[in-house]
């Protein structure tokens, strides 16, 4: 047990010394503590395997542990290794660009100011799943757990609203674009959803705002839909079932 | 053993960066790495396991191409086995509409009774789409109007206070079994009196369909004003369908050579199509009058 003790010392204080030299050169503070850092493969076939893993450190192995080019086994690709400096931020990798989120939800706002085509070509579906949380979460608050039934129904509306586009013009579009647009100009139900807590949706006013809200979400998605896909003359022809999926989202929320 | 496993969260980032090799205590269980010769179990399974990491290695790449060759296998399948049953191309003949097509024939679902010609133009032996064809059947209207009769059933519902999402389902559902029913009857009817038409499924599903806008017409007035003012429609809407029904079948079933065959067949045909019609107003009560109280 003599050796437990040198591996201890030996533990803490290359680990330790090793790890400053490491957190000076990195952003993320988070890990700067004790840390088993490994041992050489050349020490593998020597430890047998009910050793408990405080015995496991090599002696000698400090001053080769952090060389990566010494390591041929795991991280043999040198990219691998330099990756991890080069990694792009989270946000990036998943796809995630809140500046491009913004401008398409400002977009579907304003259902009267022409749309460009192109701005729906990436398929962000970050944005329409927000949206999707935050209708689910208003509809929470007024007392009507049916997130179950927002999901489905986007679902099943996406599919039936792609399958209808592609069946009325050549398939150009595809799912993954329908979904986007669509649950970008969902915004707007959300907007009426937060009103149905301030005031009851069920009498004339709620009726009319109801339309109107249905309205603007059905000429958003149509107007990008037909920039998209080209049609001529089908302008409310593609607004009709917009306004049908959205309907069933003003029937959830208002009664 | 309690510092070890704590630290084990961060391991990845440590071995990323600093240590080639992965400690035997903080097992990589994210890449294709196995774990340590040791045998250790990994107490602190690497919760932030990194991306790149996954993606530099030559094992995930394979797997990676493997599972979209096989998506995109499964995707072909689907499409070949859903065109076996669905032919689309004769599927977008239906839904070639435009607006104009749209507004006359919802006008002529409402009063056909001052329209002169109801023969469906060819052009070559083939039928014109419903652009060009008033008299043409289309898919788009009655799945509209499918999907309208849910929405206005579900919203007269909730007008009666008996509102609930699964409610919307049954509604919907329900619709569809008959449509179904009426569909597979139609097509019985035809296959005995053996009429030599273009009838296709598709066309009887069309005219089938030009019930819901019937439906809905029925239902709003009901909903503005009362029960009367349902009935009223009803009675309208029923008599405009019946006459539209059986004009438009008995020259869909001519075909393009205006030949009707010999006079049992026409007769059997005739009934077929006034069995058709008189069906209509039923369905359309059984499916409204619980909407409307």
């Amino acid at each position: 047990m003599s050796n437990l003790g040198q591996f201890d010392s030996d533990f803490y204080q290359s680990n330790y010394t090793i790890d400053n030299q490491e957190l000076s050169s990195e952003d993320s503070n988070a890990y700067g503590h004790l840390y088993v850092s490994g041992k050489q493969p050349a020490s593998d076939q020597r430890q047998p395997a009910f050793i408990p893993p405080e015995m496991l450190l090599p002696s000698g192995g400090e001053a080769q542990l952090f060389q990566p080019a010494s390591s041929p086994d795991y991280y043999s690709q040198s990219s691998y290794v330099d990756s991890f400096e080069e990694e792009p931020p989270l946000l990036e990798e998943l796809g995630i660009n809140f500046n491009h989120i913004w401008q398409k939800t400002l977009t579907v706002l304003n259902p009267l100011k022409p749309a460009d085509g192109s701005i729906m070509n990436e398929t962000d579906l970050t944005g329409p799943i927000l949206f999707c949380v935050t209708l689910g979460a208003t509809l929470l608050l007024a007392g009507k757990v049916q997130f179950g039934y927002v999901y489905g129904l986007s679902a099943v509306g996406c599919l039936g609203i792609h399958t209808l586009l592609s069946l009325m013009s050549s398939p150009g579009l595809s799912c993954g674009c329908v979904a986007s647009v669509l649950g970008y100009c969902l915004l707007p139900m959300v907007i009426l959803s937060g009103c149905g807590l301030v005031f009851s949706l069920q009498g004339t006013f709620g009726t009319v705002l109801a339309l109107v809200i249905i309205g603007w979400c059905s000429l958003s998605a149509s107007k990008i839909f037909i920039s998209a896909l080209d049609m001529k003359g089908q302008q409310l022809l593609v607004a009709y079932p917009c306004a049908l999926f959205y309907g069933l989202f003003a029937l959830l929320t208002v009664f | 053993m309690a510092y070890h496993s704590g630290y084990g969260a961060h391991g990845s980032k440590h071995r990323a960066r600093a240590a080639p090799d992965p400690p035997p205590l903080f097992d990589d269980t994210s890449g294709a790495y196995s774990s340590q010769p040791g045998g250790y179990p990994a107490p602190g399974a690497d919760v932030a396991f990194n991306v790149n990491h996954l993606l530099g290695d030559p094992m995930a790449n394979v797997a990676m191409a493997y599972g979209s060759s096989i998506a995109s296998h499964g995707k072909d399948m689907v499409h070949k086995e859903l065109h076996r049953f669905v032919s689309v191309n004769k599927l977008k003949y239906f839904f070639a509409v435009d607006t104009a097509y749209v507004a006359k024939k919802l006008g002529l679902l409402v009063f056909p009774y001052t329209h002169q010609n109801w023969e469906v133009q060819y052009s070559r032996d083939v039928p014109l789409p419903p652009r060009q064809d008033l008299n043409a059947p289309d898919l788009y209207i009655p799945t509209m109007a499918f999907i309208t009769y849910v929405l206005l059933a579900g919203m007269a519902l909730g007008i009666q206070k008996r509102f609930s999402p699964e409610v919307l389902g049954l509604c919907a559902s329900t619709a569809l079994v008959w449509i179904v029913m009426e569909v597979l009857a139609l097509l019985l009817g035809v296959y005995l009196a053996t009429v030599r038409s273009d009838l296709s499924t598709f066309h009887l599903l069309a005219y089938s369909g030009y019930k819901y806008v019937g439906m809905i017409l029925s239902v709003l007035t009901g909903l503005l004003f009362g029960s009367d003012g349902y009935y009223v429609a009803l009675a309208w809407t029923s008599s405009s369908l019946m006459y539209f029904i059986v004009r438009s079948l008995r020259t869909a079933a001519l075909g393009p050579d205006n030949n009707g065959g010999p006079a049992p067949r026409q007769r059997l045909q005739l009934y077929l199509t006034l069995g058709a019609a008189a069906f209509q107003p039923l369905i359309i009560y059984w499916l409204t009058f619980h909407l409307v109280r």
